[in-house]
């Protein structure tokens, strides 16, 4: 794909809360022009974000959320749940960009393959939207595409506690519980790095893909309150968490 | 009105919540569910959406799924899987 950016823009919005952190990304998505956005983030406190698809209530122990303090949101982006604890979570936003889907998707997880390449692992693309190292998934990512402009996001995990992932997602029977976890930890693998050093890994990824400059960024002082209306008239309300 | 639900594995996991009429044998609510891509994602309000109303028979359940998703592009279940998902729901694959 011969899509290249002289610039990409980045944003690094450190730890918020699970309903910011899906407002900024729509507010992104209202905003960018024709230079594309780099978004990279966490999660505090940790949050469950489930597809737009998905059944809050079959998919969510909301009971366990609640008494481990982690946050649930619906996203915009179909796929599958997934709890947001050690690890980054990064944005991608733009006008340009391959009409297919599968094409789209590998177009942008490229990216983040470059850049953990350059950390040493042997990273590479799984279809339809997963990233693996040495044939275990180390990063799933969901796209959406509204007025012209595309949304991927994706989390790269860190540390991640498979324990704690089947402890706030409901599984389809109890009995089947102890072999689900057995097979997502022959699975899943993390890349025990810091915050950090993978953000700056991840930025260098883009910037190589896209033969791109990258531009430290922020959104202005009026769209942060943009952002903070969206997060609790949209995405902290049950009607949207809840609307499935 | 009957509520049933249905959860079937097709590429990705789909749960089909379905309120139907038992002696009409009609639908009366559908609500799809699961960890799959539409895009775009409003497709998914417009399928739930023409279903209602729809007899329980295979062949008018799937004409209107491949009407209502002409126009999309689906990853993790084809209209075969969907149809078999709701007739799941009633016991009549």
């Amino acid at each position: 794909m011969s899509i290249k950016f002289d610039k990409i823009r980045v944003i690094e919005t450190g730890y918020n809360s699970a309903a910011w952190n899906m407002a900024l990304d729509e507010v992104l998505m209202g905003i960018v022009n024709d230079t594309p956005i780099l978004r990279l983030y966490g999660w505090r406190p940790p949050a469950v974000s489930i597809g737009y698809f998905q059944s809050l209530e079959e998919e969510v122990d909301l009971e366990s959320c609640k008494k481990i303090g982690i946050n649930v949101v619906r996203r915009v982006t179909g796929g599958g749940a997934v709890l947001h604890d050690a690890e980054l979570t990064y944005s991608f936003i733009t006008r340009r960009y391959p009409q297919s889907i599968i094409e789209s998707y590998k177009w942008i997880c490229d990216a983040i393959i470059m850049g953990i390449k350059g950390l040493g692992f042997d990273a590479s693309f799984a279809p339809l939207n997963d990233i693996v190292v040495d044939g275990r998934k180390v990063s799933g990512n969901a796209q959406t595409r509204k007025n012209g402009v595309l949304l991927q996001h994706g989390t790269l995990l860190l540390n991640v506690d498979i324990e704690k992932m089947f402890s706030v997602l409901k599984v389809p029977s109890e009995k089947l519980k102890d072999k689900m976890v057995q097979s997502a930890k022959e699975r899943v693998t993390d890349l025990r790095r810091s915050f950090e050093e993978v953000a700056e890994a991840v930025k260098q990824g883009f910037g190589k893909k896209f033969s791109a400059e990258l531009i430290a960024y922020d959104i202005s002082p009026d769209e942060k309150i943009a952002v903070g209306n969206l997060a609790k008239e949209k995405y902290s309300k049950p009607e949207w968490t809840g609307q499935r | 009105m009957k509520k049933v639900k249905n959860v079937y594995k097709s590429k990705k996991l789909i749960r089909v919540f379905l309120e139907y009429n038992e002696r009409s044998r009609t639908i009366h609510a559908i609500k799809i569910t699961g960890d799959f891509f539409i895009y775009p994602e409003e497709s998914i309000e417009k399928l739930e959406g023409s279903l209602v109303g729809s007899k329980l028979e295979r062949d008018i359940i799937r004409q209107r799924i491949d009407v209502a998703l002409k126009n999309s592009e689906v990853f993790g279940f084809d209209n075969e899987s969907i149809t078999e998902a709701i007739l799941g729901c009633v016991n009549d694959r």
